[in-house]
């Protein structure tokens, strides 16, 4: 269950983006994919706010929780709750540890492929590197503010918790501005990242939960 | 065979006999006083409001976190789900005073143990209508017992604010579930403890929203 619950998390989310989406053609989806592959080669290290809305139907307002995240090249990365409660994720080579409000836990994903494909999920989602027709299938849009991918898993496991998720990258940086991961069932969740930050040091040791 | 006969008549004979010195403590001491009624529980009765807690569970010694939603869709039905940190949905249940129904369980989450659990419960802590047949009283609680088949609730009112602050599933001879609030309001309870006497498991939700 951990698993699930750990890879779901990259399964993020976005806004209702009103502005008009139109389809991009053949050239700008090159100069797209190779635009955010250039900055996410030379992004090593990234800081963010972000603050997530969870959208269920049944709800009145949606769920809104927000922290920040640093990312380090290649595979460390942490996400920290801050409001309206204090919870961590740190994720370091193979192993994930958990703060919950002090209570602390550790796992290791080495042992299981699944894990894998979702680690390497979450740094993509990050630096928004994931163009791999392998595991999705995916379709590129434009508007007025936005570049947006969307992916739909085709591996069978991934698809009973993801339907799709969708990528906003902000026109000039070509960096992830928002996640949009959307649930079988029709709820999302979004994930709006704000006060970006690319490659100022971060000690390792901010890994550590 | 005649003498296996007799031993097993006078076991049961004495079970029976010896039966009612076991019986629960939960109220024992407890002024009694005959009466009938039915308690409604306030809690969760909003239907404008959306009740979500953050929540930590403990079980066999494993913490996990994540965050528990009830809504109140009409006059009989609750909506509840569990999802984590991240918003990726565990289990969406619909939940009445006498039926229970899945709309959505994690895969890996679908086992009759754990199902039937979680229907316990949850449909305890949303029960709206105790009927009850017999009040205790002790210097500052006044209790409601109830029949809830083939096991009984004792509610447990605070005599001064007159609200609910505990709840004591039970069966005949002992506790099996208790849930302990702390009011914030007479339709809002800001941190509820769930937790099993016969099994290691505890649920402690504090609002957030």
């Amino acid at each position: 269950m951990k698993n699930s619950i750990i890879c779901m998390f990259f399964l993020l989310t976005v806004f209702t983006i009103n502005a008009q989406e139109q389809k991009m053609t053949a050239a700008e989806i090159t100069a797209f994919k190779n635009g955010v592959i250039n900055v996410s080669k030379n992004t090593k290290t990234l800081t963010a706010d972000f603050t997530q809305f969870k959208h269920m139907d049944f709800l009145s307002n949606d769920i809104e929780t927000s922290g920040k995240m640093n990312f380090k090249f290649p595979d460390m990365l942490l996400w920290q709750y801050t409001k309206p409660y204090s919870y961590s994720v740190a994720f370091k080579k193979n192993k994930v540890s958990v703060n919950d409000a002090g209570k602390k836990s550790e796992m290791d994903l080495s042992s299981s492929k699944m894990f894998a494909k979702l680690n390497g999920l979450i740094v993509g989602t990050v630096n928004g590197n994931m163009f791999d027709e392998n595991e999705f299938a995916i379709s590129y849009f434009k508007t007025a503010e936005y570049n947006i991918s969307k992916l739909v898993p085709k591996d069978a496991t991934l698809k009973k918790y993801i339907k799709q998720v969708e990528l906003y990258f902000d026109k000039k940086g070509s960096m992830v501005s928002q996640v949009k991961m959307i649930e079988p069932s029709g709820d999302y969740t979004t994930i709006v990242f704000k006060n970006k930050v690319a490659n100022a040091s971060i000690p390792d040791s901010v890994f550590s939960n | 065979m005649r003498q296996f006969r007799i031993q097993y008549f006078l076991i049961s004979f004495l079970a029976i006999v010896l039966l009612p010195s076991c019986a629960v403590k939960t109220v024992s001491g407890f002024k009694e006083i005959k009466k009938e009624g039915v308690y409604e529980v306030s809690y969760f009765s909003d239907k404008a409001t959306d009740y979500v807690y953050k929540a930590h569970i403990s079980i066999y010694g494993k913490d996990f976190g994540g965050i528990f939603i009830a809504k109140k869709i009409n006059d009989s039905i609750y909506r509840t789900a569990f999802t984590t940190e991240f918003g990726n949905k565990l289990f969406d249940f619909e939940i009445s005073d006498n039926s229970f129904k899945v709309n959505y369980i994690l895969e890996e989450m679908d086992k009759k143990i754990i199902v039937n659990t979680l229907k316990r419960d949850f449909m305890l802590l949303l029960k709206q209508e105790h009927s009850y047949d017999n009040k205790y009283e002790s210097s500052g609680f006044e209790v409601y017992k109830s029949e809830d088949n083939k096991r009984y609730n004792y509610l447990f009112l605070d005599a001064e604010s007159n609200r609910l602050v505990k709840l004591v599933n039970a069966t005949k001879g002992k506790e099996k579930i208790e849930i302990i609030y702390v009011p914030e309001s007479s339709i809002l309870a800001r941190n509820i403890v769930i937790d099993h006497k016969n099994i290691k498991l505890k649920i402690e939700l504090n609002f957030i929203q």
